[in-house]
């Protein structure tokens, strides 16, 4: 790298960091360091290209995805998330209480998904991208995106049972997911 | 609510108690990076080293004079070594100490639709009898012996199913090896009388389109299903089954591996080993593919730095370090895992037991691509080119790898 692509990678560090990590967090079920490892590593992949690529920031969001969907593949101990037990509910049953309380039993809950499973889910619903997106984001079909999403949240469902009196979502109204095995495969 | 609207608000709120990076966040990628660069999943190096049981005697460099050197037309040739500081890729024989540059091949990633394309190499290897680095195309793969008489050779379109035994002498293969499960690695024993033949059922070097990117990537799963240890005389040995631990939880099936990951013979021949992405960086086995725990003196093995055991088998070629200077490499006890610094940034070949050949940046150290074959010495601040400097960025077609034989 040049003096100014150096220059450039160091702005767009400073400048776009901290939103990144926000995503990398997640994608890392809320554990902290590994979210900063995760952005490291695709801030390292980017300098090694940068000046051939046109929209860095396009191009780190793939490969933190990416490259956290493989690292689930990885055969790295999986870091259990420490996060504090909710609060036992006092009866009274204030609804803010409640709801923090449910935030609380989800984080944990989310936490405990595979990281595709989780990259799926923080793409659609924290990022707020349409099925096509996410599936050529992941380089998968649209029919895995779909089948994941389905499976995500039924895995959020029995590890936390208290979601039981929560509606579906969309996403969990299809009839069946598609299981056939290429699509369950990519 | 419903159930996409928690998860949503908790990814949310989530991401909002996220505390903001830490100011000097570009400097430490940078670092890091540089720290990293020889591990690239995708080096196979441990399938390049090739060493020697014997302690070579080292001999005594006569450092200092030629540490500045004109870069044009000079050949710096006195006792044992030979170098040419004004080419690259080298032309004429590099060798230290007995530990000669037997060959390099230039890599390139040859497109075969619009979505798939190999990673090829070809090879140059040095012709004994005219001193001269000449062109060997009909090889996909390139094991050396120690001594450089002989080289095991693979066939283009891995993985293929006869190994050549390359007479270096005379540039023909003297003898086939056939085998039943395909190969597309070689490793030579530190003796030079065994052959660590890698088997898999794909083409390890097929690489893949990164979606909406114009670069490759390796496959995510891997095809490895095993190892030979063939005795290179009789052509005779055995096949050992390593099956890909699966991982129950994922849907993909799979477990991490790069797309190659060849094994190869620890110093001591007891073991089979092969690098790993993952913690500790290695896996041990013993002949028969059963998984054992890591060798006394070789657990501070680095997979991706080639130069590995030192000849008495007391020190190990280790990672970046950069502390001491700018560019620098640890080099690490065998058993108690002190480790010392010194020159180079990237160790390739040990010559004898205090000396290594390294890729080097120059000086002023501007461009860490900019790479030359340097000689080091352990407890010397003392740099003695031997190459010139290798062009372009890392990954750009046409930089030469070098493939180094001891003694």
């Amino acid at each position: 790298m040049n003096a100014e692509g150096l220059e450039s990678f160091r702005d767009f560090v400073d400048s776009r960091s901290s939103a990144l990590l926000k995503t990398a967090v997640l994608l890392c079920g809320g554990d902290q360091h590994a979210g900063e490892d995760l952005l490291q590593n695709a801030l390292i992949k980017a300098a090694g290209r940068w000046q051939r690529i046109d929209e860095p920031e396009a191009y780190v969001r793939r490969v933190l995805y990416r490259q956290q969907v493989s690292r689930w593949r990885l055969k790295w101990p999986r870091r259990e998330v420490s996060v504090a037990e909710p609060p036992e509910a006092d009866g009274a049953g204030a609804d803010p209480a409640a709801a923090t309380e449910l935030r609380l039993v989800m984080r944990q809950a989310l936490s405990r998904l595979t990281a595709r499973q989780r990259t799926v889910l923080v793409l659609r619903y924290f990022e707020d991208l349409p099925e096509a997106d996410v599936a050529r984001l992941l380089g998968c079909s649209v029919g895995t995106v779909r089948s994941t999403t389905h499976r995500s949240l039924a895995r959020l469902r029995q590890l936390a049972p208290e979601l039981a009196a929560l509606g579906s979502a969309e996403a969990e109204r299809f009839g069946s997911p598609n299981y056939s095995p290429a699509e369950v495969r990519s | 609510m419903n159930v996409d609207d928690l998860v949503r608000d908790t990814l949310r709120e989530q991401a909002a108690e996220q505390a903001p990076v830490a100011t000097g966040f570009a400097d430490r990628v940078l670092a890091v990076r540089r720290r990293r660069r020889t591990r690239r999943l995708a080096a196979a190096a441990v399938a390049t080293a090739a060493a020697v049981a014997v302690a070579v005697a080292v001999p005594l460099l006569d450092s200092g004079k030629e540490d500045v050197r004109p870069s044009g037309g000079i050949v710096v040739e006195k006792k044992d070594t030979k170098a040419h500081p004004d080419q690259s890729p080298p032309r004429e024989e590099i060798s230290v100490g007995g530990t000669t540059l037997a060959g390099y091949y230039l890599p390139e990633t040859v497109e075969t639709s619009s979505d798939t394309a190999v990673y090829q190499r070809t090879y140059h290897l040095l012709d004994p009898k005219t001193g001269k680095y000449a062109k060997a195309a009909d090889w996909s793969w390139v094991a050396v012996a120690p001594g450089m008489k002989t080289a095991a050779v693979l066939e283009r379109d891995l993985p293929v199913s006869r190994i050549g035994l390359l007479d270096l002498t005379t540039g023909k293969v003297e003898r086939w090896i056939q085998v039943e499960h395909d190969v597309a690695g070689l490793s030579f024993s530190r003796d030079g009388r065994k052959l660590v033949a890698t088997t898999y059922t794909k083409n390890p070097d097929l690489r893949v389109r990164t979606e909406g990117s114009d670069d490759w990537g390796q496959e995510w799963t891997s095809s490895r299903t095993g190892f030979y240890v063939l005795d290179v005389a009789s052509g005779k040995g055995d096949w050992a089954e390593v099956k890909l631990s699966s991982d129950p939880d994922d849907p993909m099936g799979g477990s991490f591996l790069n797309s190659r990951q060849d094994f190869a013979l620890t110093d001591d021949g007891r073991h089979v080993w092969e690098g790993s992405p993952t913690e500790p960086g290695y896996a041990f086995h013993d002949l028969r593919g059963n998984k054992v725990p890591a060798p006394k003196g070789d657990k501070y093995l680095s997979w991706f730095v080639d130069a590995g055991k030192s000849p008495s088998g007391k020190l190990v070629a280790g990672d970046f370090a950069g502390k001491k200077w700018t560019t620098s490499s640890y080099v690490v006890d065998a058993l108690t895992g002190a480790k010392t610094e010194v020159r180079g940034q990237q160790l390739l070949a040990w010559v004898g037991n205090s000396k290594l050949i390294a890729w080097d940046i120059d000086k002023e150290g501007k461009n860490e691509f900019h790479q030359r074959l340097v000689l080091v010495t352990v407890g010397s601040e003392k740099t003695v080119p031997l190459s010139g400097f290798r062009v372009g960025n890392d990954g750009d077609a046409g930089r030469w790898e070098p493939l180094f034989a001891q003694p």
